[in-house]
């Protein structure tokens, strides 16, 4: 029923990380939401049924406990339904996370021969003797990553993360999407274990996509939590680069390099639970101070707000790999396996992992562009709206909550060795050799595996940043020198709130960059009079983008889904005669799909029956044109 | 260890040194008559004088960061490749903190423009955000390329590998990434066809935009943070891709190494000279063909090691 192996164990010390600070802040949120008996039952069966997910061994736990998370996020995204967005977001994220099951489902349907009682050691025989490896493989992929939001898959997560309350939008980003990740790494490592090449590129790949799509779309956005959904598209985009590489090492036979890789994305899995989190939590703080989710609307809060804002700082640090916080240890191990590369003997390969190294270094440079923009938009410069001016720090509760969530921020970064020897037991009881000693022989290091890989020391760096910072300061006093406080030079003009740049107009540049991919619609409003433009004239200059995956590839299957059920209709009102032929024809296709899977497949009888079925649809079942 | 302390020292005090004599060189192409060598030294005693005005309008991190803005660069001072062969190194630290370092004080920096709720500040942090995100793949490929010629990542080491044995081989390889590299050197320092340091058009400039309202000794940390930067930047150029003269004795390597650094200073002044400002939206053309030179330098190295 339940095991607690490593990998079990892990993931319960991750669920127990990100939870524990979470439960503080959510009853310091507690009162300003109006149904409290739904909200908290919701919110700990949820927790209950993500530590179900967990610990369970059997298929049928699995989707047990899976199908109880999925249902008591979507009640958490609605306890302030009062929008018509917040609905329509539920319905979405509704909609999403059952197609993912759909997948799921079949996965294990198929690999436990329909017996869902079975535990998962006993799963892989079965998965072996199934004839299309990479059929199950794609389950995986649509099943689980499309719950944790991989391009193309994320669209919801912009949508459903800003509509929950913030403790839960904080779980469901930090917390819920490594349990998607958990999954398929189980699924991976324990049922579909010997992989093909090409899955471990296919997974590079969409990890490259979404690390780049997701860290664009957060630049554009001007809502503080939608921007923080798409950043969490990029970092589970960086994780399953790991992954990804993992895998390709795996299939390569560089068992150590793909030990390091994986290593390096459970790491990144932890490290992302934890700023992500706190990241959510001062947005949340924020959010419930000044009551609005527009960016543009902040301003100044840094004064009114100092820990929300030095947690968001250290978050921000953290999630823009600056050197010496967690976030950047990790994907700097990630740097170190992509790296690894070289020593790859296939050319072709070795010759595309550079592209991996791109997408990676792009991602790291506009998410930083990104969350200067989010901070520096946030909480310096002047209040941009009155509600900003009101703000006051948050209660006690929530305070804590964030602090906590930043000492784990902070943990995971001083005890990175600790931490790695955990990655690593959780790796070898898959089978991988045990490379922790390798990775950091002693406390302070933190060692490559790839030939010529380096090295970097968190604690070194932390402790010479603090020791150089220490003696300017002292330095300072020691010269003495006189401050004045006056207002901001702004060329004889008064400084005020109107004049400072916006997010829209800081994220400018990279926008117009990247147009050809964001497509945005812009909107110039200018009042005139009598079609004159006067000395009083007031202008407002809009931008709207839409995802580009959005009006494609959803609007796109929404209007096929349309024709399919206008053909559909008229199906239902034919005479007798037709549903004979619709019954031969399904007939067939049973026919086709049997041989495919029983491997009676021939070529010259396919074509054959293809003619066959085209002629009868296009005869008896299409008929003439009405 | 005192040949290394030498070095470093002598990094932090002919930092702005180099920066002026840049700038003379410019101004005797462009027959001027050139300014004093001392000047960046005059400037930085006046800046230590004056007081401080901090803004109304600004929070602590203007307090905070130009702090911040300085430690990451005095460390990375500690991590470069020494001149000679003989001292002592630190050899741990790869080239992707040192990245991270200096990204961490740009970090900063754009924070601080964005702080005293100046249209300007906000124009240059904008600016600088869209540079160096663009700056980041090219420099990150242009690393690994060289990690892979100088078969260690470790920037000294790699330093040293290069000067001690010369992969003849992999010359075109080493070409590409140093012009690459001197691309990003460019655009890094605020340099011409990038960023106009000298001057005070608001709407042209990036890095003087951010510090507009900066003034007295948090002033004097920034320009010489800028000044480190220029010395960072030209140290791991002369040390990867002029790599010659480390076994020399010390006082005659480090002579050396200042006039390649010296070497480097009259190109840039070059380059100065002879080219317009970009238009902002004309610079990621120029990124591009780094972010390509550092691709062929890698796709050259695999094929020609295959």
């Amino acid at each position: 029923m339940f095991s607690f192996d490593t990998l079990s164990i892990l993931f319960l010390l991750f669920l127990f990380l990100g939870i524990v600070p979470n439960i503080f802040y959510s009853f310091g949120y507690l009162s300003h939401i109006e149904q409290k008996r739904h909200y908290l039952l919701h919110y700990f069966a949820f927790i209950l049924s993500m530590v179900g997910v967990v610990i369970a061994n059997t298929p049928l736990l699995f989707l047990f406990f899976w199908e109880i998370m999925s249902l008591t996020s979507w009640q958490l995204i609605l306890t302030d339904a009062k929008d018509e967005k917040t609905t329509t977001a539920a319905r979405f994220y509704f909609f999403m996370t059952h197609f993912g099951f759909v997948f799921i489902l079949l996965f294990f349907l198929i690999v436990s021969n329909g017996d869902v009682s079975l535990s998962f050691d006993q799963l892989q025989p079965i998965a072996k003797q199934f004839a299309y490896p990479t059929l199950l493989f794609f389950m995986l992929i649509f099943g689980f990553l499309s719950k944790a939001g991989v391009v193309p898959l994320h669209v919801w997560l912009p949508y459903a993360h800003p509509a929950a309350p913030s403790a839960v939008s904080a779980m469901m980003s930090g917390v819920m999407l490594k349990i998607a990740l958990y999954g398929f790494l189980r699924m991976i490592l324990e049922i579909l274990y010997p992989w093909s090449l090409e899955w471990g590129v296919t997974i590079l790949i969409l990890g490259a996509l979404s690390s780049v799509i997701g860290v664009l779309y957060a630049l554009a956005e001007h809502d503080i939590k939608a921007l923080l959904a798409n950043h969490s598209i990029e970092n589970i985009g960086i994780i399953l680069i790991g992954i990804g590489m993992g895998m390709i090492f795996d299939t390569l036979q560089l068992k150590l390099l793909s030990a390091f890789a994986f290593i390096a994305a459970i790491y990144h899995i932890f490290n992302h639970m934890s700023f992500k989190s706190l990241l959510f939590m001062s947005a949340g703080s924020v959010l419930h101070q000044t009551g609005t989710k527009n960016i543009e609307k902040y301003g100044g809060l840094i004064k009114k707000m100092p820990i929300t804002a030095f947690s968001f700082l250290l978050a921000a640090i953290s999630i823009s790999a600056l050197p010496p916080t967690n976030g950047f240890l990790s994907e700097w191990m990630i740097f170190q396996s992509l790296l690894g590369s070289s020593s790859i003997h296939d050319i072709s390969l070795k010759i595309s992992i550079p592209f991996a190294i791109f997408a990676l270094a792009l991602t790291g440079g506009l998410a930083i562009a990104c969350f200067v923009k989010a901070f520096g938009i946030t909480f310096l410069g002047l209040h941009r709206s009155t509600n900003a001016k009101h703000a006051k720090e948050v209660n006690t509760l929530m305070r804590l909550g964030m602090i906590l969530m930043g000492l784990v921020t902070i943990s995971l970064m001083l005890f990175a060795p600790f931490y790695i020897h955990l990655f690593n037991d959780a790796i070898t009881a898959f089978g991988w050799s045990n490379v922790a000693q390798r990775i950091v022989p002693n406390f302070w290091n933190i060692h490559s595996i790839a030939d010529n890989g380096g090295v970097v020391s968190p604690h070194i760096l932390l402790v010479a940043l603090l020791l150089i910072t220490v003696l300017f300061v002292i330095g300072v006093k020691k010269v003495g020198i006189k401050k004045r406080i006056s207002h901001t030079w702004s060329c004889g003009y008064n400084t005020n709130a109107k004049t400072q740049y916006s997010a829209t107009g800081f994220a400018g540049p990279i926008r117009r960059f990247f147009a050809w991919l964001y497509k945005p619609q812009v909107h110039f409003h200018k009042t005139t009079i009598a079609g004159h433009t006067t000395k009083f004239t007031t202008a407002l200059y809009d931008v709207h983008i839409k995802p580009l995956f959005e009006t494609t590839l959803y609007d796109g299957t929404k209007k096929v889904l349309n024709i399919i059920s206008y053909y559909l209709y008229r199906l239902a009102h034919f005479e007798q005669v037709r549903y004979g032929a619709i019954i031969f024809n399904l007939v067939l296709s049973v026919l086709f799909g049997y041989r495919i899977v029983a491997h009676q497949f021939n070529w010259s009888t396919f074509l054959v029956e293809l003619f066959i079925l085209l002629v009868s649809i296009k005869i008896l079942v299409l008929g003439d044109k009405q | 260890m005192i040949q290394y302390l030498i070095f470093v020292a002598t990094l932090i005090v002919t930092a702005p040194l180099f920066l002026t004599f840049m700038k003379a060189v410019k101004m005797w192409l462009l027959y001027k008559k050139p300014v004093s060598l001392l000047q960046g030294y005059k400037d930085f005693s006046k800046l230590i004088a004056k007081e401080v005005i901090i803004s109304k309008e600004a929070s602590s991190i203007t307090s905070i960061a130009p702090y911040m803005v300085l430690a990451p660069l005095v460390l990375v001072l500690f991590f470069l490749p020494v001149p000679s062969s003989n001292s002592y190194y630190v050899g741990f630290v790869d080239a992707f903190t040192i990245t991270g370092l200096i990204t961490l004080s740009t970090f900063f920096l754009m924070l601080l423009g964005l702080d005293s709720a100046s249209s300007f500040g906000g124009i240059g942090s904008s600016r600088e955000a869209f540079i160096s995100a663009l700056v980041e793949p090219a420099m990150v490929l242009v690393i690994f390329s060289l990690s892979l010629i100088a078969k260690d990542l470790g920037v000294a080491k790699a330093a040293l590998n290069l000067n001690n044995h010369f992969p003849i081989k992999h010359l075109a390889s080493f070409t590409f990434a140093a012009i690459a590299f001197f691309i990003l050197l460019l655009a890094e320092n605020g340099r011409i066809p990038v960023d106009n340091p000298e001057t005070h058009l608001e709407l042209t400039m990036v890095h003087e935009a951010m510090i507009l309202d900066i003034s007295g000794f948090y002033l004097a940390l920034i320009e010489s943070a800028s000044s480190l930067k220029f010395m960072i930047f030209a140290t791991l150029f002369v040390s990867f891709f002029l790599p010659f003269g480390a076994n020399l004795p010390f006082l005659f390597a480090l002579g050396l190494f200042l006039i390649k650094i010296a070497f480097v200073s009259v190109a840039v002044a070059f380059i100065e000279v002879n080219t317009a400002k970009l238009r902002l939206f004309k610079v990621p053309n120029l990124l591009g063909i780094a972010i390509i030179f550092a691709f062929l330098s890698l796709i050259s190295y695999y094929i020609l090691g295959a």
